[in-house]
């Protein structure tokens, strides 16, 4: 799932503050499940927005909503008419929701309401925590299911460095060290002795180091593509 | 009986809920004959809006005073929380409602709006024949009502000993029905003094509702003569005709084990007399409710179990006593009423007088000169769905065709045959019978096991010794504390959480956070309606808003906050405090004219939204007063704490003090159980003043 984080509200506000009709937009899927940009956080910025406007004698109209999704065209389409109207919508989603919206809307900005951070899991009620970066090129097989290029912050394919530290990252001691992880877990599984094998060096074109990526799914695709079958 | 009441929807706003997610009564609605909205005015009490809850209460019920005294409460004995302590005091909170309204009532009769030009008599003003006439009144009918005595109320007027009924009580509800325009005929009894036919000429329909008003008799040697009398004569000669001389003998012995025989036994007691019963079962067969054997005992009536009468022993025709025999069972195996006995174990109790008391059944006095007709066995004959007669314009209500009952039994029978007149007459299709829905299914152990227990408050009685010599009324009413403390023990059951699977994305927030493990999420979550018990907690933290409550419109209360926030007034100088309160809190109304109130059932239902929207209609701070140590759900001082903390910091980016918002934690030690407690508002105000 992916997690964000709303943006200090002082910045939000000067982004939003010139203009006169604001659409604060929230996204019902990943980023409300992580109470950032649900459709109820959207309410919230949008009355905080207000109480800002009022108590700086600024006059901004600001509505809230939410969508399923805004990564999706169906979903936007079904509100295209009504986001429309506004000067600039403040949206709520991860990043992927902010571009796909601005690709769509016209001639409106869509500004970003939160800082999109990772790909994560809820470790519990509240506790969210980064487990992928999408890099494209799957090795949890050869590391026990804990991802080094995640978790290790630097990284490193070969771990652990010398700053492990019973167990901890050098980084911090609210961190694991994932090296560490990933040799207890190994050991448990009885898995340790594929470490000893040598593995050929990654192909990182295929993470984002290789341009943005596309996928197509061929036996859905409504339209021919001269690019599909490369 | 205004069908908009009947069906009121459980929720205003619409939703899109899972298939298996309807709308179910709570046990104590479902059980009710006339399904009373018991939750809903139990919760108005808890917020002291009284003429709400006695609305609540007369929508469906033209004698809501009288049940509030002598009702045999079937919700009680259905209420969920009976499993976890013991079931809330519900006729006696209905007493409660009903006088606190008592001014307003007077006040606010309803007269229906217009006639349809259409008459109705009804024979017999007991609670059936007076429901029709209510009912058919609100429709707009001219109702005519004939009764054979010179008082209305039927058994409820003549009959029920005022020690239980205080007839100012029936009276309330009696004035309610005649402002409606309800015509009466007294002392006139139909067959006698006007025939049914007369009244058939007369009138478009004509209901019988004349009860089971023959008391049964004995056939035992000795039974004709003096000192025998029977039931209802002696209950009708001592309260209708006010006859509190009334010479009994010194040990009077009632036969009987019913209600009725109860009421003559503690009727004789108070005459003076020592007094027995002597009935066929054994204390767990009587037909008579465990409370009114009960009350009956501590009067010091001796209940003689598994004895028949076999003979009234005479000497020169004044009774010596009773011979009874012994009941070896007393139903067969199908468990039919079919009593046996051993005629050789006998015994003797002396006696100067018997009342019998083993039944009624039907004054046929109306058939005289009459159309109706009786079938072969001599019952009645006429349809079972809408109590149709043999005769096109002759309906039945009431105990004469339901057999022996209960008040509101006859009461939700009357609005049954309303309801089928109403639609003979005007050739309606429109159904005017309650809505009937399933109930919701008991709480389950785990969840049981959570429930903090809280002692029912028990009404006080009035002094056995004084019990059994006046007939001043038994029960003493609620003082206000009470009323609001056993008020607070309702678990609102049926109305609690409900997803709109439209919004819900499975997130498990309300999972994790339900203390009564009442969510089950899959592709969505639907909330186990028998586990939840309504506290609002996942209400407020679904990230979607997907979920509402079926007892509390959660839109529409924001509406009605920012109503109370953008009223002006003009009495208050410098911008108001926002305190949200637990409604158990029963604040004291001389609040301070700068604090806007606003009252809801658990503050567990407050969202963060709710502690922060308010700062945009110019107020000073929001307080919160939580019921704390006597909340009766788990968790909700944690949360408040943490959605506080988070709406401290959220408004710490606008400047706003943080100390802007307040939680009036009182513990006990501050405060009294007094709800109009003045140390409460002298809390409330030095917070306030922190805020300054
Ligand atoms: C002693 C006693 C105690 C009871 N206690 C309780 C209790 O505590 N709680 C409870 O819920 N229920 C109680 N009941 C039961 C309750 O009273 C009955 O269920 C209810 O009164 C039945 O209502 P009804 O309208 O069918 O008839 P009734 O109340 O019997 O009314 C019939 C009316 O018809 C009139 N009538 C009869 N014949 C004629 C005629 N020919 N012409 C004109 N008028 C006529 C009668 O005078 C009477 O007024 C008690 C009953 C008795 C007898
Ligand atoms: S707890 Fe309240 S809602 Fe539930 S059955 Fe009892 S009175 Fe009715």
């Amino acid at each position: 799932m992916i997690v964000g984080e709303q943006k200090p509200f002082e910045e939000i506000w000067n982004m939003i503050r010139q203009y006169r009709r604001v659409l604060v937009l929230g996204c019902n899927t990943c980023v409300a499940v992580c109470h950032s940009g649900g459709e109820k956080e959207a309410h919230i910025l949008s009355e905080v927005i207000q109480i800002k406007a009022s108590s700086t004698d600024t006059s901004i109209e600001v509505n809230h909503m939410g969508l399923v999704r805004q990564c999706e065209n169906e979903y936007i389409d079904d509100a295209i008419h009504n986001l429309q109207t506004y000067e600039a919508i403040l949206s709520l989603a991860c990043g992927v929701g902010v571009n796909f919206l601005s690709q769509k809307i016209g001639s409106i900005p869509v500004l970003p309401g939160l800082n999109t951070t990772f790909y994560g899991s809820v470790e519990e009620a509240g506790v969210f925590a980064e487990m992928c970066v999408g890099c494209g090129d799957c090795i949890l097989h050869l590391t026990g299911g804990i991802c080094p290029i995640a978790r290790c912050p630097k990284s490193i394919m070969n771990g652990p460095c010398g700053g492990t530290n019973n167990g901890k990252c050098e980084i911090g001691v609210d961190t694991d060290c994932a090296w560490y992880l990933i040799i207890q877990r190994m050991k448990a599984l009885g898995i340790l002795h594929l470490l000893e094998e040598i593995q050929p060096p990654r192909d990182w074109s295929k993470s984002f180091h290789g341009g943005p990526r596309r996928m197509f799914v061929s036996h859905v695709m409504l339209n021919k593509r001269e690019d599909a079958n490369k | 009986m205004p069908k908009e009441i009947l069906d009121k929807p459980f929720m205003s706003s619409q939703i899109t809920t899972d298939d298996n997610d309807k709308p179910v009564y709570s046990p104590c609605r479902y059980e009710c004959p006339i399904h009373t909205d018991v939750q809903r005015y139990i919760h108005l009490i808890s917020n002291a809006k009284y003429e709400e809850a006695f609305e609540t209460i007369r929508s469906v019920n033209p004698l809501p005073s009288t049940c509030s005294y002598i009702c045999h409460h079937p919700c009680e004995n259905a209420c969920r929380r009976g499993k976890i302590d013991a079931p809330l005091a519900i006729r006696h909170l209905k007493r409660y409602a009903i006088q606190k309204a008592t001014e307003y009532r007077k006040k606010n009769r309803l007269r229906p709006k217009q006639t349809n030009g259409k008459k109705v008599a009804i024979i017999g003003s007991g609670p059936s024949g007076l429901t029709v006439a209510s009912d058919l009144a609100d429709l707009g009918y001219g109702v005519t009502i004939y009764e054979k005595f010179s008082k209305l109320g039927g058994i409820l007027a003549l009959a029920i000993p005022t020690y239980r009924l205080p007839r100012e009580a029936l009276k309330e509800d009696i004035d309610d029905i005649l402002a409606k325009g309800v015509e009466t005929v007294l002392n006139c009894e139909v067959g006698k003094d006007i025939s049914l036919k007369d009244l058939i000429a007369k009138y478009d329909t004509v209901v019988v509702a004349t009860g089971l008003m023959k008391s049964r008799n004995l056939n035992i040697p000795g039974i004709d003569g003096q000192g025998v009398l029977l039931a209802i004569p002696f209950l009708i000669d001592v309260f209708s005709n006010d006859n509190r001389e009334f010479k009994l003998g010194k040990r009077v012995v009632v036969i009987g084990g019913g209600n009725v025989a109860i009421d003559v036994a503690r009727t004789a007691k108070r005459l003076g007399s020592d007094v027995e019963m002597v009935c066929l079962e054994a204390p767990d067969e009587m037909p008579a409710w465990s409370w009114e054997v009960d009350e009956a005992t501590q009067e010091d009536i001796k209940i003689n179990h598994r004895w028949a009468p076999k003979e009234i022993v005479r000497k020169d025709g004044i009774i010596e006593g009773l011979v009874v025999k012994r009941v070896t069972s007393v139903f067969d195996s199908n468990g039919r009423f079919n009593p046996e006995y051993d005629e050789h174990i006998t015994d003797f109790i002396s006696a100067d007088t018997v009342i019998v008391s083993i039944g009624q059944t039907v004054d046929t006095t109306f058939l005289n000169d009459s159309p109706l007709i009786v079938d072969k066995q001599g019952k009645l004959v006429f349809n079972n769905h809408d109590y149709l007669s043999n005769h096109p314009k002759i309906f039945y209500s009431g105990e004469i065709v339901t057999g022996p009952g209960s008040a509101v039994s006859a009461i939700a029978h009357g609005h049954k045959v309303a309801s089928s007149i109403h639609q003979r007459l005007n050739d309606s299709k429109t159904d005017l019978s309650f809505v009937e829905i399933d109930k919701i299914g008991d709480i389950p152990e785990t969840v049981r096991n959570v429930i903090k227990a809280r002692p029912r408050i028990s009404i006080s009685l009035l002094d056995t010794n004084i019990r059994k010599k006046t007939f001043i009324p038994v029960e003493i009413g609620y003082d206000d504390a009470s009323a609001l403390r056993e008020a607070k023990r309702c678990r609102g059951c049926g109305g609690g959480a409900v997803v709109d699977i439209r919004k819900c994305m499975a997130c498990m927030t309300c999972k994790r956070i339900c203390p009564y493990d009442a969510p089950v999420v899959s592709f969505y979550s639907r909330i186990r309606q028998e586990y939840c018990q309504a506290c609002g907690l996942c209400v407020s933290t679904c990230p979607s808003k997907a979920i509402s409550m079926r007892g509390m419109d959660v839109e529409s209360f924001r509406k009605d906050v920012i109503g109370l926030l953008s009223e002006k007034n003009s009495n208050i100088q410098t911008p108001p405090f926002l305190l949200y309160t637990c409604i158990t809190q029963g604040l004291n109304p001389e609040i301070p004219q700068d604090i806007k109130v606003v009252s809801l059932d658990c503050l567990s239902r407050l969202d963060v939204l709710d502690i922060i929207t308010p700062f945009n209609y110019a107020i000073r701070g929001v307080l919160l007063l939580p019921c704390n140590d006597d909340c009766k759900y788990h968790g909700v001082d944690y949360w408040l704490k943490m959605k506080v903390l988070h709406a401290k910091k959220i408004l710490s980016s606008l400047s706003i003090p943080q100390d802007c918002i307040q939680i009036i934690f009182n513990n006990k030690s501050e405060l009294s159980q007094n709800i109009n407690d003045s140390s409460l508002n002298a809390l409330i105000q030095r917070h306030k003043e922190g805020l300054q």
